[in-house]
């Protein structure tokens, strides 16, 4: 018993020891001022953006990653020392309504052609510029197996009828079409989103100007509804059917298909290519075709996301410097080499971006493109509003066949008239 | 009576005493006060926000709590109360396990570590873990492995409905040991002669059980019954984890709730909810006082006397049952060192059980999200928390135990105190936040400490209390008789309760350590505690499996250590206090 002790003792001396060393390290580095940037990204995401870092930030200062996942709203508040210098904020719609933002630096230019006309009102409060547009997503791709596809004798659908019919036919011959990562609600929202824009992109832009926001008073947002029904309503369409597709997260989701290969398709944002990249059991056999038109004579829905660099008030001079070189075409190169990044800065060279992500950036600066809807309405889009109701329309369809889908759309607009009120 | 002495005359008049010898009140003396104010100071860190709080809560009139007729708040609220049957099935269990390894002693040096060691871990590391185990996907999830395996298809575990398996699994895996050990310590106090006399008497089965058992083991049940329903009511980090977030509405309990709803809702009627979870828990430890009224001093352990030893056979049973629990006791943790040895792409695509794909990559990727930097910060805080803590439990302990206090104001304080002792951090998250953002010490981490050795100081006084109450008269009489005896009395006190002060240091080293809602609610930006690291890390679940493992385990080894060198002292010090 005593040797026993006197081993686990030792254990946790060398835990203590470890971590004191740890700490006398890291008072070394506080010889050189420090900038804190706090980012909502986690995994290879984050160290794509360290990388960049690595390129971009110069011997004057020490740069520190704090990543803060979910809770990014955390990162604003009352001045203290442990506070961030720069946040990378995921949503851009908040740019507009967060108060105790500096406004950037004189002579940064954030307007077009730098930047694409769809960033010029949301990173402006009252003319001044308050956000950095640093990285785009385009949300109205997906990706694809290429064997699957020239297996079955089917190809990449002109409009949506077509895409139906596609996953008709695999299922028919034995194949899962979809795969869905219903575990994460924007998900569920961004496939919504494509719908609606796809339909009508009047009512899509009506939707995102109004303040408070009414879904359910447009009946484009029905329509949108029915369609994303008739999607998830094929009996057999979803890998693992709705009980498993609620576990699944996003990046699970890009793995069923590229990893395990148990389904087609995956409808997912263009930094699912830095999963693919990951986890793909055979790297080759990716594709990708963007989110059909609604049909024949209606433009491709191009639904946009992204992240924008702010500054909390009052910003140090490094951090005014760190936002300049981010904001140079090629800070980004490393990120783009490691794949599954769209520059948000028109002037970065398009030779790093991967077939697939070029094709993505050439349809960004087009007619047809919109800003995520959900990031636009509030607290409406958020986890307890739309992303709500659309787990529970997916709950109610999930592979019951079309007649489910109507009375699930008309239970969908109901809870969307009592979140409203 | 007339007395006559030195030429004077003496009349002794006799007269029935009635009423008070002397009049008036004892003349108590102040000085022992004095002892008592750095625990007053201390406590005024959770007592000053819990009085904001409620007096929020009470607003204009009692209309915040109709925020209980909304229907997700009485679903939390009837969630809760699953989690409560879960706590009382799961101290069923643990009394059964304990009264069937008292009968075959062979049992406790394999079994006791195995349990141990799971109460060392926090609900982050257990829920990780148990998610892991319970993935859903054959490829990687061991008991979709194995029900695959032997049924064809397997269910979706992480799923709606079954995820209530899960976090029962995670819940009992940690807590087991605690109940397990605290009733294997009554037992094991009960003197062979009252067996011997009751056996004698023919009293057998259940009516010995009843007549025996059932009476010594009632404080003890007690504690127990507080300490894990009050745990399950304030469930809260575990779902986090360990619940796929589609899910996170169906899994809601009250604790949750609250901070789900505190971002959009009127302070108001966050304060309200806040108040209501405190009053549930407040019950519970209200009633538990009173049942433990009666002391948990237990008679000292007496050697079993000519007690026949088991036979061969029950010895042979023993060990093969005990090691079939420790094996079954320790999968979780295996499964976790396994899939912490792969590389984040293999730990993500297949099971632990693999082969292909061992490295350290995986505790590499975790260093990369700041575990080290975390590390170093959160053993700053403990340690600070515990010096604190230890620092003012004693002399506050001392005050309630021979301070001389009035017997009410013991009373009131020793009611205050279990109260406080179970107080739920919603119900000082908020006002201590917003003071903190205020007065400029946001992600200060000496602030958080403060907050952690103010949230442990009632449990740890009632702890010392206790062990100081149950002390030899002699010692209690030497500290009465005045201001300089208890300097010296302070020294005996150092020296014969140690169990009660090692038990009260590791404890709350060890809850600090895996704390993560304390950090979480009310520490700001960059104090980054290894739970936050963690639970960052867990975002992308199944993906991350590789360096959440890693992270999980690297987090774990200082507590498990610690409790595992200092457990025969901790649950002497939590059930007896004095040595034989």
């Amino acid at each position: 018993m005593v040797s026993r002790r006197t081993v686990l003792r030792a254990a946790a001396a060398t835990g203590l020891a470890t971590a004191t060393g740890c700490t006398a390290t890291a008072d070394v580095l506080g010889l050189r001022p420090t900038v804190k940037v706090a980012v909502s990204w986690s995994g290879r995401e984050l160290r794509a953006f360290r990388d960049v870092l690595d390129a971009v930030v110069p011997d004057d200062y020490v740069v520190e990653v704090i990543p803060l996942g979910d809770d990014i709203a955390s990162a604003f508040g009352p001045r203290t020392p442990r506070r961030p210098d720069l946040v990378m904020l995921p949503q851009p719609g908040q740019v507009r309504s967060l108060d105790g933002l500096e406004p950037l630096p004189d002579d940064l230019v954030v307007d077009p052609p730098a930047y694409a006309e769809v960033w010029r009102d949301l990173i402006r409060r009252d003319g001044t510029a308050y956000g950095l547009p640093f990285k785009i997503a385009h949300k109205s791709a997906v990706w694809y197996r290429r064997s699957v596809f020239a297996e079955h004798g089917v190809e990449p659908p002109a409009t949506w009828p077509d895409w139906i019919r596609l996953n008709l036919r695999l299922v028919e011959r034995g194949v899962t079409p979809l795969a869905l990562a219903a575990g994460d609600g924007w998900v569920l929202t961004d496939v919504f989103e494509n719908a609606l824009l796809g339909l009508s992109a009047p009512a899509y832009r009506r939707l995102a100007a109004v303040d408070p926001p009414r879904l359910s008073r447009e009946p484009a947002v029905a329509a949108a509804l029915r369609l994303t029904g008739g999607l998830w309503a094929m009996p057999g369409a979803l890998a693992g059917a709705v009980d498993r597709s609620l576990t699944l997260q996003f990046p699970d989701a890009v793995v069923e298909v590229f990893g395990y290969r148990r389904a087609a398709m995956v409808q997912a944002p263009d930094f699912a290519e830095l999963t693919i990249r990951e986890f793909a059991a055979e790297p080759d056999d990716v594709a990708m075709f963007t989110v059909p038109p609604v049909s024949a004579g209606f433009a491709a829905p191009v639904v946009i996301g992204g992240d924008v660099a702010v500054l909390p008030a009052p910003a140090g001079e490094q951090a005014k410097d760190l936002i300049r070189r981010l904001a140079r075409p090629d800070a980004t190169e490393r990120w783009i080499a490691a794949g599954g990044f769209l520059a948000a800065n028109t002037l970065t060279p398009a030779d790093g971006y991967s077939p697939e992500l070029a094709r993505l950036d050439e349809q960004l600066s087009g007619a047809a493109t919109a800003f995520d809807l959900s990031d636009r309405l509030g607290a409406l889009g958020g986890s307890r509003g739309l992303q709500r109701v659309l787990h529970r329309f997916l709950t109610r369809t999930g592979g019951r066949g079309p007649e489910a889908v109507d009375p699930a759309v008309a239970f969908a607009m109901d809870e969307l008239r009592e979140l409203e009120d | 009576m007339v007395l006559s002495s030195n030429g004077l005359r003496f009349e002794v008049v006799g007269r029935e005493v009635t009423g008070r010898p002397v009049r008036g009140r004892p003349r108590r003396p102040y000085s022992p006060y004095l002892l008592g104010l750095p625990g007053l100071a201390l406590i005024s860190i959770l007592v000053v926000p819990i009085v904001v709080t409620t007096v929020q809560a009470f607003g204009d009139g009692p209309g915040n709590f109709a925020v209980l007729a909304d229907p997700d708040a009485l679903h939390a609220i009837a969630n809760s109360l699953i989690w409560v049957a879960i706590a009382i099935g799961l101290i069923a269990v643990g009394f059964a396990l304990a009264m069937v390894s008292y009968r075959i002693p062979a049992v406790t040096s394999i079994l006791q570590p195995a349990l141990v060691v799971p109460f060392a871990l926090s609900l982050l590391v257990s829920g990780a873990t148990f998610r892991i185990m319970y993935d859903p996907v054959p490829e990687r999830g061991t008991l979709s492995a194995l029900s695959e395996r032997l049924f064809g298809s397997s269910p979706v575990w992480l799923g709606p409905g079954l995820f209530w398996l899960v976090l029962a699994s995670a819940f009992g895996w940690i807590w087991l040991g605690y109940v397990v050990s605290l009733f294997r310590a009554g037992l094991d106090a009960i003197p062979s002669d009252l067996i011997r006399t009751v056996a004698a008497e023919g009293l057998r089965g259940r009516r010995r059980f009843a007549a025996v058992e059932w009476p010594i083991l009632r404080p003890i049940t007690g504690v127990v019954t507080l300490t894990l329903v009050v745990a399950a009511v304030r469930m809260f980090d575990l779902i986090l984890i360990a619940v796929p977030a589609s899910m996170h509405h169906d899994a809601d309990v009250l604790a949750l709730h609250w901070w789900r709803t505190g971002a959009t809702a009127e302070p108001g009627r966050s304060a309200a909810l806040g108040v209501v979870l405190f009053a549930a828990v407040a019950v519970v430890a209200i009633v538990g006082m009173r049942g433990l009224r009666r002391g948990w001093a237990m008679p000292p352990v007496s050697r079993p006397v000519g007690t026949p030893p088991p036979g061969r056979r029950a010895r042979r049973i023993g060990w093969l049952v005990g090691f079939v629990v420790a094996a079954v006791w320790a999968l979780p943790a295996v499964v976790l060192l396994a899939t912490a040895l792969h590389s984040p792409r293999a730990a993500g695509l297949r099971g632990w059980w693999s082969l292909d794909g061992l490295s350290l990559d995986s505790f590499v990727a975790a260093s990369h999200a700041g575990l080290w930097r975390s590390m170093s910060s959160t053993l700053l805080v403990a340690l600070v928390a515990t010096t604190v803590l230890l620092v003012v439990a004693i002399p506050t302990a001392y005050l309630l135990t021979w301070g001389g206090l009035p017997p009410r104001l013991g009373r009131i304080a020793l009611t205050a105190f279990a109260v406080l002792a179970v107080a739920p951090v919603q119900m000082y998250a908020a006002p201590l936040r917003d003071a903190f953002a205020a007065a400029g010490l946001a992600g200060s981490r000496i602030s958080l400490a403060l907050v952690h050795a103010a949230a442990g100081l009632p449990f740890a006084v009632l702890l010392l209390r206790s062990a100081f109450a149950s002390a030899p008269p002699s010692l209690v009489a030497e500290a009465l008789q005045g201001y300089d005896r208890q300097s010296a009395v302070l020294t005996a006190v150092r020296h014969t309760y140690r169990p009660a002060l090692v038990a009260v240091g590791v404890l709350e080293f060890v809850l600090v350590w895996n704390d993560f809602i304390v950090g979480f609610l009310i520490g700001g930006p960059g104090t980054t505690p290894l739970s936050l690291v963690l639970w960052g890390e867990a975002r992308q679940f199944a993906v991350s499996t590789g360096p959440v493992a890693a992270a999980a385990l690297v987090s774990s080894v200082l507590p498990v250590a610690l409790l595992l060198s200092f457990w025969p002292t901790v649950v002497r010090g939590l059930t007896q206090g004095t040595r034989p």
